[in-house]
């Protein structure tokens, strides 16, 4: 904030963003809110960056993206442990239903699936607090979690019919790149440079957007895969 | 190899699928049942069709009884293979309630409620990319054909063939496993096998993105298998190009024991493990025909066969043709004067007309007996002339028998004991490297 008003700005032509952001903020909009909003492009270019240049699938950009405001909102450790335990119940309650043979068409199987995460995700809110003594575990806000719920339909349906193999790895994918793009968004000198040159800073990753979108080259991961190609 | 003779993700969607794939085109592969649709249209052969359903209606009202002996119940939109109940057999006991059974590739029995299920699960699109509602039909069980029998598992094999601007550019053949549980995709732990496009013989094979030369579990060799019919299967994958509207594609193309290839279903943007399998580059591949003229599916057959012959293509085709290929050094077995056989290098040398043996391998095996000498020939040397003994020989090439007369030299300080001359070589191709 005291950043924001000690900058000199020039003419308002030349900075737009600058000076509706200097405005919203003396009209009490919170500044994490315009922080986090000016960031989200970069992360999804971010994410995009890793799917092209490096071949990280995840699960398309929205998952890791809105994983990574969570962790943002819930802090990491949480966030994650929270993560872990919806996929883990998801899945088991799915094997599960396999299992005992119950047959359901699915819509009414996915509506089964998130009943049982929404039980396990309340057990954690009642018992987490007293049993591992974290009180982060009593003033998580509601959303993040909500939106956690929710992520599991997701999962489940990525994994339905691939290998578990693949669904983990899918999963660990979706955690790293959800990870890195936390880290992105708590940067405190990125924070300050979106808040203080918006303009460039948003010119830049629109650059990013359109380079990722129009490069043919080899990903990198592709090249290890094809390795035996090269060396021959 | 170059790195930019590979094709990546990037490439395959700027380059090739997205500029040469109409959106029709894409919309039809998605969809099995178009894609029928259309191919039956331009004659191309497919599985026939038995039931179609659209609506929970059409699955209460179909009379499921009715169904053959053996089938596949498919998504329309499926992806990767998901969702698709092969049946196999009617089981021979019926179920607690009477009703018909069958037994599915995967050795679980299936009942008509089962199928209805899995009809609704399909049709609310369980399988479908986005979970968007689809159709299921019923189609005739393509079985195994037997040139496969030995290396499949359970489950139908069955060819992708990569087709850009009407030429096949690169195939491989899936062979399901035990882990695939009987399907043929790649990534369901198929087996991907390399094959050249000049002959449809085998190269190499992939599994789980690593070399290897035996099928898993087993001492059978991957390479070196013959498909049947290889020319009608490229002609058919190439054929469904232009009708469907997709540029770059890959056709899956199944070997009915009787019928013939047949097309299953065709891809907008096919896999990109066929290099590992063809060990090529794909990219490069696609880079020499892009822009070409091509005229006529045949056309696009016969300049694929042109480019992409490997280097054993020409040996397979001229020993289609009755041909035998051997090497400047070959063993062969000579028959000695005993009836023994020993295994002995020899050179194989058109500008010889006549095979000679060396005086003391001859002597050895006993072949210089008065009974096996057929008569002599004049040899002029620096000194002089000499008189040398012809001989009967009996030996084997490259797997055939040969009886001949041949010469008898001094090659004691040459490695290779025998010469066999054009006179003994006929039906012989040689490999002069």
């Amino acid at each position: 904030m005291a950043l924001v008003g000690q900058q000199e700005l020039g003419s308002a032509w030349l900075h737009p963003i600058s000076y509706a952001i200097r405005n919203a903020l003396t009209q009490g909009v919170p500044i994490d809110n315009i922080v986090l909003l000016l960031l989200l492009p970069l992360v999804a270019a971010v994410i995009a960056a890793s799917r092209h240049l490096i071949g990280l699938r995840g699960f398309g950009i929205f998952l890791p993206a809105a994983l990574s405001a969570v962790f943002v909102a819930t802090g990491p450790v949480v966030g994650i442990g929270l993560f872990l335990v919806i996929v883990t119940v998801s899945t088991f309650s799915r094997m599960l239903l396999r299992r005992l043979r119950v047959k359901l068409q699915y819509l009414p199987r996915m509506a089964l699936i998130l009943l049982v995460v929404v039980l396990a995700v309340l057990a954690i809110l009642f018992v987490g607090p007293q049993i591992f003594g974290r009180r982060e575990l009593a003033e998580v806000s509601i959303f993040p979690v909500i939106i956690l719920v929710l992520l599991a339909e997701d999962f489940t349906r990525a994994q339905l019919g691939k290998s578990i193999r693949i669904a983990a790895s899918l999963t660990v994918e979706t955690l790293i790149l959800a990870l890195m793009s936390f880290v992105f968004l708590s940067l405190s000198a990125l924070q300050e440079f979106a808040l203080l040159n918006p303009e460039i800073y948003l010119l830049m990753v629109l650059g990013l957007d359109l380079f990722l979108g129009t490069y043919s080259g080899l990903r990198l991961l592709e090249i290890w895969r094809f390795r035996k190609l090269i060396r021959n | 190899m170059h790195l930019s003779s590979i094709l990546g993700l990037n490439a395959r969607f700027q380059l090739y699928s997205y500029p040469s794939n109409s959106r029709r085109g894409r919309k039809v592969a998605g969809s099995k049942l178009l894609t029928k649709r259309i191919l039956r249209k331009a004659e191309i052969p497919i599985p026939e069709i038995y039931a179609k359903f659209t609506t929970q209606e059409d699955i209460y009202n179909f009379d499921w009884t009715k169904l053959p002996e053996r089938f596949a119940f498919k998504p329309s939109r499926g992806l990767g293979g998901e969702g698709i109940v092969v049946v196999r057999k009617k089981a021979t006991r019926h179920s607690s309630s009477g009703q018909v059974e069958w037994i599915t590739t995967q050795r679980t029995r299936v009942g008509i409620e089962d199928l209805k299920l899995h009809g609704m699960d399909i049709l609310e699109g369980a399988y479908s990319a986005g979970n968007v509602p689809d159709n299921a039909f019923i189609e005739e069980f393509v079985g195994r054909n037997k040139a496969f029998r030995r290396y499949a598992y359970r489950g139908t094999p069955d060819i992708r063939v990569i087709v850009y601007n009407k030429v096949p550019v690169m195939a491989m053949l899936r062979l399901p496993t035990r882990e695939s549980s009987g399907r043929a995709n790649i990534h369901q732990g198929a087996l991907g096998v390399g094959v050249d496009i000049a002959t449809g013989v085998t190269t190499h094979a992939v599994w789980h993105g690593n070399l290897i030369r035996f099928k898993p579990g087993s001492k059978r060799k991957l390479h070196g298998i013959k498909i049947p019919q290889w020319n009608r299967i490229l002609e058919i994958a190439t054929a469904c190009s232009e009708p469907i509207g997709l540029g770059y594609l890959g056709v899956d193309v199944v070997l009915h024991p009787e019928k013939g290839p047949m097309v299953l279903e065709v891809n907008a943007e096919p896999g990109l493990e066929i290099q590992l399998a063809n060990i090529a580059g794909l990219r490069r591949r696609l880079d020499r025909v892009e822009g070409l003229y091509v005229e006529s599916t045949q056309q696009g057959v016969q300049i694929a066969k042109a480019l992409f012959a490997s280097s054993f293509a020409a040996r397979v085709r001229a020993e289609a043709e009755g041909g035998k290929t051997v090497n400047i050094f070959e063993m062969i077995k000579i028959q000695g004067g005993q009836g023994q056989k020993i295994e002995v290098q020899a050179k194989v040398d058109s500008g010889a007309w006549r095979t000679s043996v060396d005086w003391t391998l001859a002597e050895k095996l006993g072949l210089l007996k008065e009974s096996n000498i057929l008569g002599t020939r004049k040899v002029r040397n620096p000194l002089g002339e000499e008189r040398r003994p012809i001989i009967g020989l009996t030996f084997w090439l490259g797997g055939k028998k040969i009886s001949t007369a041949a010469g008898v030299s001094f090659r004691g300080h040459l490695k290779k004991k025998v010469i066999i001359g054009r006179r003994d070589l006929t039906g012989f191709l040689v490999q002069p490297h």
